[in-house]
């Protein structure tokens, strides 16, 4: 199934998800075209987290719905969305810590009925030379060091194949080094048609990466468009500066 | 790695013949002694499948057995079934109860899933004592036996067959995929299923081949003593099958079946001893978490094979660590 500029590769709309009385996503709309590589960020409880469970399927929502390449998907089960190409990694990285780092590797790839435990391994192979982990492979996932754990996590989303990769702060936490390492991978990623959905706090990181920026608050999508835009948008502005300085600043409305 | 396989495989070859070969020298009454320590055998390295594996840590893997046992002497003593059909539909309606029980307890983990299995059980128990026109209550149901003569050599030699068929069994299924897939969901169920794991599918599935494995243990031990009671399902009877596996090697399938033998073995060369006994087991069980805390049969096998010019992975990773660009 082609997907022209009309009917987007991904589109999430008017999505709701409350826990309890709390609505941790109201009223989302979202469209992605294949190979966009869009930033998602906001204040901490702003729903950035709970949208990419919604995307990765691990939620279901309340109301709205998900269509991936026309497919409807409101409803599915996470494998369903991992095996129609949406793979995602965590915040804080959740390996198989007890297995290899190979056979981290192998259990996406031997989802699918098709794909011998040998054909896996050449994969997973290639993807731990592209991550520079290879001397690691028979290392089990838990003696890993936390920035080595967070490339295993990507390479383990890599082993899908998929065509929607969301990253939830795969920056936090991250040595400088390793950072640029990263955000390279997303790079040469995205070049190779990858659609990659990046969320993260820090603003920076996100806006050297990413031409589209999503801005969250409160549940809500306050801002979607070009990076340098967004970032001067008056109600951006106010939903971190107003998070971010509530301790010292009596009114975060008086800066606008 | 290989060497690590070879030798596993040497010391269960090794168990396997002194089992075979341990009638020579034991008399009759060790003979039924081993006989007995099949069925545990049985109920311990499908346990540890269900709970070392895959992280059902389940209660009723007794009560599995019992249904097995009183499914397949019913089905014998009441609609005549001949034994081959009754207990192949003891198992079956036994898989199906472990797939009803799969799907119950999906989204329940650890101490919820603990005490949920208990429950059902302790429920299971007590419906065999209550419905006394069937299962003949507290007084035990009789079972014919399987042979003539008095000799428990015959239940001996089936009870360690069904032992290896069913290791046997339980070792293909963690051969394929779906061995690496029931790790990856005890290991962490969220990730599993973002890696496209179908984990419904995958746990009901253990809980299918745990629970006919069990019923298979529960037929086997019904007609080789005779008489099947309620006791079959009480707690401490859990208690002993769950220290057989811990002591044996949890995620050892062979280390179970070990750990079963030596609890028996144990708990019966102790029998002067009276309660202490249980005492000592207890003693043996806190011994072995301390200082092989991945049971007997995994501390064996990493002590006699260790491929000396080779360091371990994990030490590998720790040594090259420091190369890596590292971090965080």
């Amino acid at each position: 199934m082609s997907t022209s500029p009309e009917t987007p590769y991904f589109a999430m709309r008017q999505l709701h998800k409350h826990f309890g009385g709390i609505n941790a996503v109201e009223d989302l709309s979202v469209e992605l075209q294949r190979g966009e590589l869009v930033g998602l960020i906001g204040p901490n409880g702003s729903g950035k987290t709970t949208t990419i469970n919604l995307v990765a399927g691990a939620l279901k929502p309340d109301k709205g719905s998900i269509t991936l390449d026309g497919t409807n998907m409101t409803g599915m089960p996470a494998y369903t969305f991992a095996r129609g190409g949406v793979a995602r990694t965590f915040q804080v990285p959740r390996l198989f810590n007890r297995m290899t780092v190979m056979e981290n590797l192998i259990v996406p790839a031997l989802t699918d009925a098709k794909t011998s435990r040998k054909q896996a391994e050449r994969r997973g192979h290639e993807v731990l030379a592209f991550l520079r982990l290879e001397h690691l492979a028979r290392a089990l996932a838990r003696t890993l060091s936390g920035g080595q754990q967070k490339l295993l996590e990507l390479g383990r989303a890599f082993m899908l194949r998929p065509s929607l990769l969301l990253l939830d702060e795969p920056f936090a936490g991250v040595h400088p080094k390793l950072l640029e390492q990263i955000i390279e991978h997303i790079r040469s990623l995205n070049a190779d048609g990858y659609t990659i959905v990046l969320v993260d706090h820090n603003l920076d990181a996100v806006r050297s990466v990413v031409r589209r920026t999503l801005v969250m608050a409160r549940g809500r999508k306050i801002a979607d468009g070009a990076s340098d835009e967004v970032m001067q948008d008056p109600a951006v502005i106010r939903a971190y500066t107003g998070t971010r300085r509530s301790a010292r600043t009596p009114s975060a409305e008086s800066l606008d | 790695m290989t060497n690590r396989i070879s030798f596993s495989h040497g010391l269960q070859a090794l168990l396997l013949a002194a089992a075979l070969l341990a009638p020579l020298i034991a008399g009759p009454y060790w003979v039924h002694v081993g006989a007995l320590a099949w069925y545990y055998a049985m109920l311990a390295s499908s346990w540890s499948l269900l709970a070392g594996y895959a992280g059902q840590f389940s209660f009723a893997q007794v009560a599995f057995a019992a249904f097995g046992g009183y499914a397949s002497a019913l089905l014998r003593l009441r609609l005549g079934l001949p034994l081959i059909l009754a207990v192949a539909a003891a198992v079956i309606m036994a898989m199906i109860l472990g797939a009803l029980m799969g799907a119950l307890v999906l989204r329940l983990s650890g101490p919820y899933l603990a005490l949920f299995t208990l429950a059902t059980a302790e429920i299971f128990r007590l419906i065999l004592v209550a419905e006394e026109d069937v299962t003949r209550g507290s007084l035990g149901l009789q079972v014919p036996g399987l042979f003539s003569g008095d000799s428990d050599l015959p239940y001996y030699y089936l009870g360690l067959s069904l032992v290896v068929l069913t290791l046997l069994a339980m070792n293909g299924l963690l051969f394929t995929r779906i061995g690496l897939f029931l790790r990856a969901i005890r290991e962490d169920e969220s990730a599993a299923q973002a890696s496209g794991v179908n984990t419904t599918l995958h746990k009901i599935v253990v809980f299918v081949v745990t629970s006919g494995i069990a019923a298979l243990a529960g037929a086997y031990y019904g007609h080789f003593v005779g008489i099947l009671t309620p006791n079959m399902v009480i707690l401490p009877e859990m208690g002993l099958v769950i220290a057989m596996a811990v002591i044996g090697g949890i995620e050892s399938l062979p280390g179970a079946v070990v750990g079963a033998v030596i609890v028996y073995g144990l708990s019966e060369m102790l029998r002067d001893y009276g309660e202490w006994r249980f005492v000592l087991l207890g003693l043996v069980l806190i011994l072995v978490q301390r200082f092989a805390q991945n049971g007997l049969f995994p501390f064996l096998e990493r002590h006699f094979d260790r491929p000396m010019p080779l360091p371990s992975p994990t030490r590998n990773a720790l040594d090259i660590e420091g190369e890596h660009v590292n971090l965080s």
